[in-house]
């Protein structure tokens, strides 16, 4: 466990000791932490670095680098915080009802971006930050998935 | 049960576990059920339940599930005698009421004339007034610019909307400089959801206990009251867990909201399954808020304490056949609660979310019901509701009941996607919930965005992580559990493939 640091929320943690990993559905990644008598249970999903532990029914995202990794991470970082375009990602999936900002425009930060209908309701978008919207990929009536790129600040 | 079945097919115009709930209960009274799909559900578990499945048009609700042409169509093409409507979508609809008697088939459900009547909640008002049954402080006419009627109530008030339902158009006003501005986005709101912008103000009841009756109707003028259900847990003015017999209502309470239900049940001549609806403040008053004469989400949980099937007798009593004696005089046993598994993150208000299940293995053992409508690899559409399970325990008492709750809610797991597990967890092990003595703030006041990730989850999360990355590392699971966007996803099953 030496080998892999571990980052929940940027922060770092320390796997719990003398706890092993059980599975009741590997191909689920359902399974039991067992320590003695005590058993918790857990899903587990992910890939490469990024895990996500499902715990008392709550998610947790979970980074488990190793050292390679936590280099390339922190320089990644870096360079997006140097400078670069601010790709805003639509948070929640849904239906685009209105875009209210065109190619051009200047916007300030917390400004409304565009609206998603998502089941019952509507959600704002707001500007993570003042700049100029240099592409919008999305129009009125779209649907779209959790992730997926709405527009470009630069 | 009776000898021959009430109809040979029966189409049900809903999707997922509603749906999944009509047809279980048409396989045991021998009728044979059609689905409906959209295009995106053309593989769907209701779907595949179904005798048949009738194709009802394009993903969006509005083209499908919501058109009464297309699912009349669907009736049509399938030769059905009778179509049930389920919960939400046409479910409330005069329109598709009157549509379904014009193709001279039978409406699981009341008439469009009843459904017209209460589907405005300002008329229904005014006639459990006049029936004698107390209802929220208020006005009883539609709202209009002159504000002097809400400052006589005296603040806060509740804006409704005359149309309303699912907590659209509601808002809560606290002081008078915020109601002109209140009333504008209320009466767009309504509009934008209903198609009618009338709004009426009732005083605000705080703290409040939102209980309902839940009442079954035949056509031959029988009328069975099957007990109360607490539906006080709530986010968006919209229900979360249920629980029967409600620890709120003493005996005295419960004689009294029979007797409004009946009252407020006699002002309309219906025929199916409905529920009354009552607001209950802390000093035990009781207030009617609305009838709605479907079948409710939560109708499980009587089902659980009565042994009745709400659903069969639904569909029996559309046929004409008269409640029987064992529902007229049911009686309740033990205690039963439900809790609803939704897509949503609650550390989030709630927000919904949506994607594949990649985990899914619901409880199971005595007393523990599922009604689910997603499995195992299903992909979740932005489209419909984030309803994804209704888990329902039943014990003997209240106690028992929490107990049962807690050992289903350890041994739901479900992965993929973000749900209210971490509330529901939550909840049965909080003081107020526990106790029995909460209301309707509950989620508001005592969870808000829920309580920090502890040490120990992080470390125990952190532990569960590492030992998976390291077994990884040697053999890969039969399935990679997958992360990211849709696109995301698509993009790397493509990959897989080649």
């Amino acid at each position: 466990m030496t080998d892999y640091e571990v980052r929940i929320g940027g922060e770092r943690r320390n796997p719990a000791a003398g706890w092993t990993l059980v599975w009741d559905d590997r191909a689920q990644g359902i399974g039991r932490l067992v320590n003695g008598t005590a058993s918790v249970p857990v899903v587990v999903e992910g890939d490469g670095s990024d895990w996500v532990v499902t715990l008392n029914g709550r998610r947790i995202s979970v980074n488990v680098l190793t050292r390679r990794e936590r280099l390339l991470a922190d320089s990644a970082s870096v360079e997006r915080t140097q400078a670069g375009p601010t790709i805003v990602k639509a948070t929640l999936p849904g239906l685009i009802v209105t875009v209210t900002v065109e190619v051009g425009d200047e916007v300030a930060e917390g400004a409304t971006l565009l609206t998603i209908e998502a089941m019952k309701m509507q959600n704002e978008v707001r500007a993570p930050r003042a700049g100029k919207v240099i592409e919008v990929t999305v129009a009125a009536g779209q649907v779209v998935a959790t992730g997926a790129s709405l527009l470009r600040l630069d | 049960m009776s000898p021959l079945p009430p109809f040979g097919r029966l189409l049900i115009a809903n999707r997922g576990e509603i749906a999944i709930r009509i047809i279980r209960a048409c396989r045991e009274l021998g009728i044979s059920p059609i689905a409906v799909h959209s295009d995106v559900d053309g593989d769907a578990l209701h779907v595949r339940a179904a005798d048949q499945s009738e194709r009802i048009g394009p993903a969006a609700a509005a083209e499908s599930y919501l058109s009464i042409e297309a699912v009349i169509d669907a009736a049509r093409r399938s030769g059905v005698e009778a179509v049930h409507p389920g919960y939400g979508f046409l479910s409330e609809n005069p329109a598709f009421a009157r549509a379904v008697e014009d193709a001279g088939l039978v409406f699981v459900g009341p008439s469009a004339a009843v459904l017209e009547a209460l589907g405005n909640k300002l008329a229904a008002r005014r006639s459990a007034a006049e029936a004698g049954v107390p209802i929220v402080p208020g006005t009883t006419v539609a709202l209009g610019d002159d504000t002097g009627p809400v400052e006589e109530i005296g603040f806060p008030v509740m804006l409704k909307a005359a149309a309303g339902g699912g907590g659209r158009g509601m808002r809560r006003v606290d002081a008078a400089k915020d109601l002109r501005l209140a009333m504008d986005s209320a009466r767009r709101e309504a509009l934008a959801a209903f198609g009618d912008g009338t709004i009426y103000v009732e005083r605000m009841i705080a703290p409040a206990r939102h209980v309902e009756v839940q009442l079954l109707g035949d056509r031959h003028g029988s009328l069975a009251v099957l007990g109360e259900r607490d539906c006080s847990v709530q986010r968006r003015h919209q229900k979360l867990v249920e629980e029967t017999p409600s620890p709120a209502v003493s005996p005295k309470l419960r004689t009294a909201l029979f007797e409004s239900a009946r009252r407020v049940a006699a002002t309309v001549d219906f025929h199916n399954a409905a529920t009354v609806e009552f607001l209950i403040d802390g000093d035990g008053n009781h207030y009617f808020l609305e009838m709605n004469t479907r079948l409710q989400v939560e109708h499980g949980v009587t089902e659980l304490v009565t042994g009745l099937d709400i659903v069969a007798w639904q569909i029996r009593v559309a046929a004409g056949e008269a409640l029987t004696a064992d529902v007229l005089e049911a009686s309740s046993r033990g205690h039963a609660i439900e809790f609803r598994l939704y897509a949503e993150n609650p550390y989030d208000d709630f927000r919904p979310t949506a994607g594949r299940v990649t985990a899914w293995r619901m409880p199971d053992g005595p007393g523990v019901r599922v009604d689910a409508g997603v499995d195992y690899g299903t992909e979740l559409r932005p489209e419909y509701d984030p309803l994804l399970a209704k888990v329902l325990v039943h014990a003997g008492d209240r106690p028992a009941a929490l107990a049962r709750m807690r050992r289903a809610l350890d041994e739901t797991r479900v992965g993929g996607l973000e749900t209210d597990a971490g509330f529901l967890r939550w909840l049965v092990d909080d003081s107020a919930f526990a106790s029995g003595d909460y209301d309707t703030s509950l989620i508001a006041s005592r969870w808000v965005h829920g309580p920090a990730l502890t040490d120990e989850e992080a470390s125990l999360a952190s532990a569960a992580a590492v030992a998976t990355r390291m077994e990884g590392t040697t053999e890969r699971p039969a399935a990679v559990p997958e992360t990211g966007s849709n696109w995301g996803r698509l993009a790397r099953r493509e990959a897989l493939r080649r």
